[in-house]
């Protein structure tokens, strides 16, 4: 192992969750306190393994995320810090990180309701680190004089610590943020810290041959750590780290958000159904009778749909508060009222787990209430 | 794709009479935007050995390659050049729909290659077959790669027959594999488009609705030697809503130009191997759904012709590399490994495809959201020009945390910002030049919405 690695750390800052974690009715409790001593010890060993390694960290706060620390961006104040009993590297990272996520989380004041943990913004920042520091810059420096003397990262990876549970309406840029990472060839590995499972996240770790780890001794997070995500992913190939054997991807259906095996998915916007229904209720899309007449068929008696046979009901059967169809109901080129965002059946996305329109936060329908729109 | 380091075009000096390297370098045209500048200046001093060769035609003058308009500015910097070329796919970019887009999703597409003897004609380095054999395969790999659930059929025209290749299939390494034994299609005598075509057109007769028909004819003839009457082919393919694109590497042909007009195809003439290239990559991302014209001039009369289809799908279970050896449907091999058909537990080595046994269409959930990003597109980012108007600015890109660079003095092309800075309509946070174009060609997500 000759050559430096990257690794960008994602931490998982919502206060619900880590207030949760470190109640004592659980068997290890985990306080935010305790956690960061063990983080800073793990980062600091990524950071002395190597002096070429560099190191991100990314917070994910409600509704918010924030670059903590990254080594490539330390500037002046580092020789302030100078104290002849710490290794100086260490001490920049820690206090860096403590700070930061002091400030950030004094900030957030008190609010009723927390918002939704903001991961997606988080990956998607540590994937535009790591794509800006990869790939030289061109443009935008002047003269164009910054390329050679750039670091570059090489086996760049992302260790995502989770303690909140999925958010449905993040299935999409999960999964894209996903695809990039298979593009930039970044590895993600998983510490889910407290919680059940995430299932976007194992996704995540399986479809970027990194690890999944679910935290059973969370006294023990440090050499769970150490063991599995310290080594970089050459490495990888002789020791052999955890990975997840069982991953279903089977998908949900939009309506009820049931585990399906055999779906019926709409050809122009994918979204799954667990029954053959007339009309998309994402995109509004009418199927033709003939199809829907053959997959009733097709169904097994107890699962026959009455709305799938001609007798043109509303478009999501099973959408209960989940607004009205269009007026004039799914007849042919009925018009939707432009801007009936709250009158759009809208499935999150296609996720397990996913939720169905009447749990979304209002800006997650934007999508599809535009989509509906724009269709029509 | 991993972008070139400017170092790497060393391998100019190496043997700069070789067309064929500084095509592999310059080919990725529009999409690869760093590093391609270099090779400029040194095209220069070639230009005056090869240009007899590039231009024999006045025709081919009309067309301008994107590495020829490159110009290095009065300082001999590339920067402007570059900015350029990016203020380009911004424009493009901010010009497309913003919403989201209907496309054609499930696609079929028989690729069908000429494999006349006019394919060995050397005006192509190495030789038209050999370098369409070479692009085919990257067409492949990339074409899966956007179309997830797509499938191809190879079809070849040799010696006045139509002769299948390859059964239409959704996995890559089989398609790959009908074009891998070159000695078996060797280039010879004439080819027919009309057998060709109509062999493509049998074997999607067949297909749902709700899936495009595409053909794409790569032709290297100028003739073509017909059973019938070809115009009776056309009207057919018109019928079943077969849509034929044509690039033809000799000339363009009245019966070529036609099929892909009338079938609304696209048709052009590749005028050296880069725009060879660029000609087949363009047919890659999945197509508008034609209505979509209509719909925005009158809202009453649209869906009816959407082809629109509820598809029954299977989604497998994955057996996990431990559990014990089974003999595939597809191959007959013994695996541990392989997806279970949730329908009649038949097990396969590759999703998506469809079930040997019970004809189901078997996909994983990751399959489908791959082609998300075509259906949800990120908004443009809007080019901020001016710092006045907006509250305090951040020092900093939202999105990697690096400073902004000091505004650029000199003359810039319109679209771009002279602060470097991009804005998101939705979230308002301001975004480097970089980031920009990674948030908007790779990532399909906005770093500040989250969406
Ligand atoms: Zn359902
Ligand atoms: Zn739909
Ligand atoms: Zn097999
Ligand atoms: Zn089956
Ligand atoms: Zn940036
Ligand atoms: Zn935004």
């Amino acid at each position: 192992m000759d050559t430096a690695s990257h690794l960008s750390v994602i931490l998982d800052l919502s206060p619900t969750q880590w207030h949760l974690s470190s109640l004592p009715s659980n068997t290890h409790p985990l306080s935010v306190a305790s956690f960061l001593s063990q983080l800073l010890a793990f980062l600091n060993s990524h950071v002395a393994i190597k002096h070429e390694n560099s190191l991100a960290v990314f917070g994910a706060l409600p509704g918010k995320s924030v670059m903590l620390y990254a080594s490539t961006e330390t500037g002046s104040e580092s020789t302030e810090l100078a104290d002849s009993n710490t290794y100086l590297p260490f001490k920049l990272v820690d206090a860096t990180v403590v700070e930061r996520i002091m400030d950030e989380l004094d900030a957030l004041g008190d609010p009723e309701e927390e918002e939704p943990i903001a991961l997606v913004g988080a990956l998607t920042k540590s994937l535009c680190y790591i794509n800006r520091v990869m790939s030289p810059s061109t443009s935008s420096a002047p003269g164009g004089g910054t390329s050679e003397d750039q670091t570059t990262l090489t086996d760049p990876r992302i260790l995502i610590l989770s303690v909140s549970p999925d958010l449905s309406t993040s299935y999409i840029p999960i999964m894209n943020s996903i695809f990039s990472a298979q593009k930039l060839k970044v590895t993600i590995d998983v510490c889910k810290v407290y919680g059940e499972d995430t299932v976007f996240l194992q996704q995540a770790a399986h479809l970027t041959g990194g690890s999944y780890i679910y935290l059973e001794r969370r006294d023990a997070l440090l050499q769970y750590l150490i063991m599995s995500n310290l080594p970089p992913p050459p490495l990888r190939l002789l020791l052999s780290v955890p990975t997840q054997d069982k991953i279903d991807f089977r998908a949900a259906c939009f309506c009820h958000k049931n585990i399906i095996d055999v779906g019926f998915v709409c050809s122009v916007c994918l979204s799954i159904f667990c029954q053959p229904i007339p009309v998309c209720s994402t995109c509004r899309t009418k199927f033709p009778m003939k199809t829907l007449r053959r997959l009733n068929e097709a169904m097994p008696p107890g699962a026959r749909n009455p709305a799938g046979t001609p007798s043109r009901a509303t478009p999501a059967p099973t959408a209960s508060g989940r607004g009205t169809p269009a007026p004039g109901g799914p007849g042919r080129g009925a018009p939707v009222p432009s801007g009936s965002g709250r009158g759009t059946p809208t499935p999150g996305g296609p996720g397990r787990g996913g939720s169905n329109g009447s749990s979304r936060p209002p800006g997650g329908s934007s999508i599809t209430a535009g989509l509906a729109n724009n269709l029509r | 794709m991993p972008p070139r380091r400017i170092s790497d075009v060393n391998y100019m000096d190496v043997d700069s009479d070789s067309d064929v390297s500084i095509v592999d370098d310059d080919d990725f045209g529009g999409r690869n935007k760093k590093g391609k500048g270099k090779a400029t200046d040194k095209k220069k001093k070639d230009k005056g050995k090869s240009k007899a060769k590039e231009q024999p035609y006045a025709w081919e003058a009309s067309y301008t390659r994107s590495w020829d308009t490159v110009q290095e500015d009065e300082a001999g910097s590339l920067q402007t050049a570059v900015a350029d070329l990016m203020a380009r796919s911004r424009r493009r970019r901010l010009l497309a729909p913003s919403g989201a887009i209907r496309r054609t999703i499930i696609r079929h597409l028989i690729l069908i290659l000429d494999l006349s003897s006019s394919m060995l004609d050397r005006d192509m380095r190495p030789n038209r077959f050999d370098l369409t054999l070479e692009y085919a395969r990257e067409f492949i790999v990339e074409w899966f790669d956007q179309n997830p659930l797509g499938q191809i059929g190879v079809v070849g025209m040799r010696s006045g027959l139509g002769e299948r290749l390859g059964e239409m299939s959704g996995s890559p390494q089989d398609v790959l594999k009908s074009i891998s034994e070159r000695h078996k299609i060797e280039p010879a005598g004439e080819p027919s488009l009309q057998n060709a075509i109509e062999m493509a057109r049998s074997s999607m007769s067949h297909l749902p609705t709700h899936s495009s028909r595409e053909l794409l004819i790569i032709y290297g003839s100028l003739t073509t030697v017909d059973p019938g009457n070809i115009h009776e082919t056309l009207a057919s393919c018109i019928k079943d809503k077969i849509r034929v694109s044509i690039v033809s590497l000799a000339a363009e042909m009245k019966i070529c130009r036609e099929f892909s007009d009338k079938t609304g195809g696209q048709f052009g003439v590749a005028m050296n191997e880069g725009h060879y290239k660029d000609l087949l990559f363009e047919l890659i991302p999945p197509p508008f759904l034609r209505s979509t014209t209509t719909t925005t001039s009158s809202s009453t009369k649209q869906t009816t012709s959407i082809p629109a289809d509820l598809m029954l799908m299977g989604f497998p279970t994955r057996l996990p590399p431990t559990s014990a050896p089974a003999l595939c449907v597809c191959h007959s091999a013994l695996k541990s490994e392989g997806f279970l058909c949730p329908r009649c537990g038949a097990k396969v080595c590759d999703v998506p495809t469809d079930c040997d046994i019970c004809g189901l269409m078997i996909v994983s959930s990751p399959h489908l959201a791959r082609s998300y990003h075509h259906l949800f597109p990120v908004k443009g980012y809007i080019a901020v020009t001016t710092l006045q108007d907006s509250p305090p600015p951040s020092q900093n890109c939202h999105a990697c945390a690096r400073p902004f660079p000091p505004p650029i003095t000199s003359t810039i092309s319109e679209g771009m910002s002279p602060l470097s800075r991009y804005k998101c309509p939705d979230c308002n946070n301001d975004f480097c030049t970089e980031c920009d174009v990674f948030v908007h060609e790779v990532v399909h997500c906005c770093p500040g919405c989250g969406k």
